[in-house]
């Protein structure tokens, strides 16, 4: 196969690329219009992206400026932040309130800053729930019945010490991603609604481990660690970078044949890595926070029975 | 009035007579200015201080001239840092130190030429090349035993059972060709890194609801490897014959010509090059 050319196949992309890409001089000498520098659909492109950025946490080592410019221009919060807490999202959602005595949805609003998830009722104001990051364990989507016949999704969040608590959001998936991607250890999912039949949910079906994962991807001139999300499925670890648009490693769980941990530099910063044997493209390096975690995880996925296929 | 204002098309390695002959947007003749003792130049014309505006037809056209201006000087050079549409010096009218556009940019040059000059030799007898691949949804559900049926059942059924039925048949399509796209993505992307230096992907902007995007990159290829990246896809079109590959370029490295280490060289401290003002 051979490249082409051709400006009546590639006038489109080309003006796309020159819109959107080519080197920028230093802003201060480029003639500006109302003092926004030309530099074409670019300044957009970057707002945009670093929404996304912050929803995955990619801005950790930005500076400062950057990072408060970044939320200013992300929308508002009230909740009172720690020092140097960082937000990440809000939403209106509600806390179900469990005392014994009653059961009660109380509305308010959700937030997930870098360190903590809370469930916020403004007027009057008060913290309906809240809990600490490093201690989530579980997100888990229920699925319910309304009064109204319609079906709604619950994010069920269990905690170390075993505490439970059920909240409601207007976007659970969302909010259960970007759980996966800001607490520090693999949360165990499960799956999404208990009633739906089509067992080809497209996504290869319940995770049972989800997380913040290095890849060591393999390159022409040597390997070079990224940073995603890791998705483990009885059927397959599935590993994407936010900044592809597809998964980059597709491991099916019958490829894997040995699984260990062993020491190694680690992007982690804790000094070990996995080491995932795969009979179709050899061994697979990976790292994480709580490596032993994924490591256990990948290794009962190799050595379950495989289950009878319904 | 310091005089024009200069339209960059790129940074080049200084190379006397590169341009000759070569003409940039509206065939405006293009100088290249260069800093002396940095080996670096600008590819260049004399603007009026304000950028192109118009129509998409004329930015069309402009962009396509720019391209061809780039690719004319790049295959003579060899390497450039391409700059994206509508970069404009302009000259610095501040009463204590009037600079000339020219001036302006020769100070950034020699300013950040080592940064560039590392850029420049990166990029070296390399080329940018485009591959986009897509999966056709229908295609990719030949082979599977629930749409084959689906499809032999619509035949024979009432309008109404048909349009439900096509229904299943379209969400089969969709599931099946997503986790095709997936494992696809994963494949190809893995198989392209072991023969280009780097790829980035990009988001796709025009979507066919009957396929499905599997990977849209660019990537950067020594040019003696660009025969390599087309065996690749040729490979993969044989595999997969639900697969729809576009390939294009070779282009000047326009998507890997960002500048490292932000907007100033740490290796030429701001002070040498501005001295004391007043």
């Amino acid at each position: 196969m051979k490249p082409t050319r051709d400006p009546r196949v590639t006038l489109d992309d080309l003006v796309e690329v020159l819109l959107n890409k080519g080197a920028v001089l230093h802003l201060d000498l480029i003639v500006s219009v109302a003092d926004i520098p030309l530099i074409g659909v670019s300044l957009r492109a970057a707002i945009a992206g670093m929404e996304t950025m912050l929803e995955y946490g990619m801005l950790r080592r930005w500076d400062e400026d950057t990072r408060a410019w970044a939320e200013r221009s992300t929308g508002h919060r009230d909740l009172e932040p720690r020092a140097g807490e960082r937000h990440i999202v809000h939403m209106r959602g509600g806390h179900l309130l469990e005392d014994g005595f009653q059961t009660t949805w109380r509305p308010g609003t959700v937030h997930l800053t870098d360190r903590r998830l809370v469930v916020m009722r403004r007027e009057p104001r008060e913290v309906l729930w809240e809990t600490e990051l490093a201690a989530v364990r579980t997100v888990r989507p229920e699925t319910e019945r309304s009064v109204g016949g319609e079906q709604r999704t619950r994010l069920r969040v269990v905690l170390a010490d075993g505490r439970e608590a059920l909240l409601s959001c207007t976007e659970p998936e969302r909010l259960r991603a970007l759980l996966a991607s800001t607490c520090p250890g693999p949360l165990e999912t499960s799956p999404a609604d208990p009633e739906r039949q089509d067992g080809e949910a497209g996504d290869g079906g319940p995770a049972v481990l989800e997380g913040h994962l290095w890849y060591h991807e393999p390159r022409r001139d040597g390997p070079l660690w990224r940073g995603g999300q890791g998705r483990l499925t009885p059927e397959a670890l599935v590993w994407k970078s936010p900044l592809d648009a597809r998964p980059a490693l597709v491991l099916p769980s019958d490829d894997i044949t040995a699984v260990r941990t062993e020491p190694g530099r680690s992007p982690a910063g804790g000094g070990r890595v996995i080491t995932v044997e795969t009979a179709s493209q050899g061994p697979v390096t990976l790292t994480a926070d709580e490596p032993g975690r994924w490591a256990g995880a990948l290794d009962s996925l190799r050595t379950a029975v495989p289950l009878p296929s319904a | 009035m310091t005089g024009p204002a200069l339209y960059v098309y790129a940074v080049v390695p200084d190379r006397p007579g590169a341009a000759d002959g070569v003409t940039g947007i509206d065939g405006r003749p293009l100088r290249l200015p260069a800093a002396p003792g940095t080996g670096l130049a600008a590819l260049v014309h004399d603007a009026e201080p304000a950028p192109y505006q118009g129509t998409d037809e004329d930015v069309r056209r402009r962009v396509a001239e720019q391209d061809r201006a780039v690719v004319a000087v790049w295959e003579r050079t060899g390497a450039l840092l391409p700059m994206t549409f509508n970069v404009l010096v302009a000259p610095d009218p501040s009463p204590q130190d009037p600079r000339t556009a020219e001036e302006r940019l020769r100070d950034w040059l020699t300013s950040r030429a080592a940064g560039l000059r590392s850029r420049l030799e990166a990029l070296e007898g390399r080329a940018e090349l485009r591959v986009e691949i897509t999966v056709d949804r229908a295609e990719s559900t030949r082979d599977d035993e629930r749409a084959r049926a689906l499809e032999a059942e619509m035949a024979s059924r009432s309008p109404g059972l048909r349009r439900l039925l096509a229904r299943q048949l379209e969400q089969l399509r969709r599931e099946s060709s997503e986790r095709l796209a997936d494992v696809l993505h994963a494949d190809v992307r893995r198989r392209l890194l072991a023969v280009a230096e780097d790829l980035r992907e990009r988001s796709r902007g025009v979507r066919d609801p009957g396929e499905a995007d599997v990977l849209s990159a660019a990537l950067l290829v020594r040019t003696e490897d660009i025969e390599a990246v087309g065996t690749v896809l040729a490979a993969v079109q044989g595999e997969q014959p639900a697969a729809r590959i576009r390939f294009l370029g070779p282009w000047p490295p326009y998507t890997f010509a960002d500048l490292p280490d932000g907007p100033r060289d740490p290796a030429a401290p701001e002070q040498e090059h501005a001295p004391e003002r007043g």
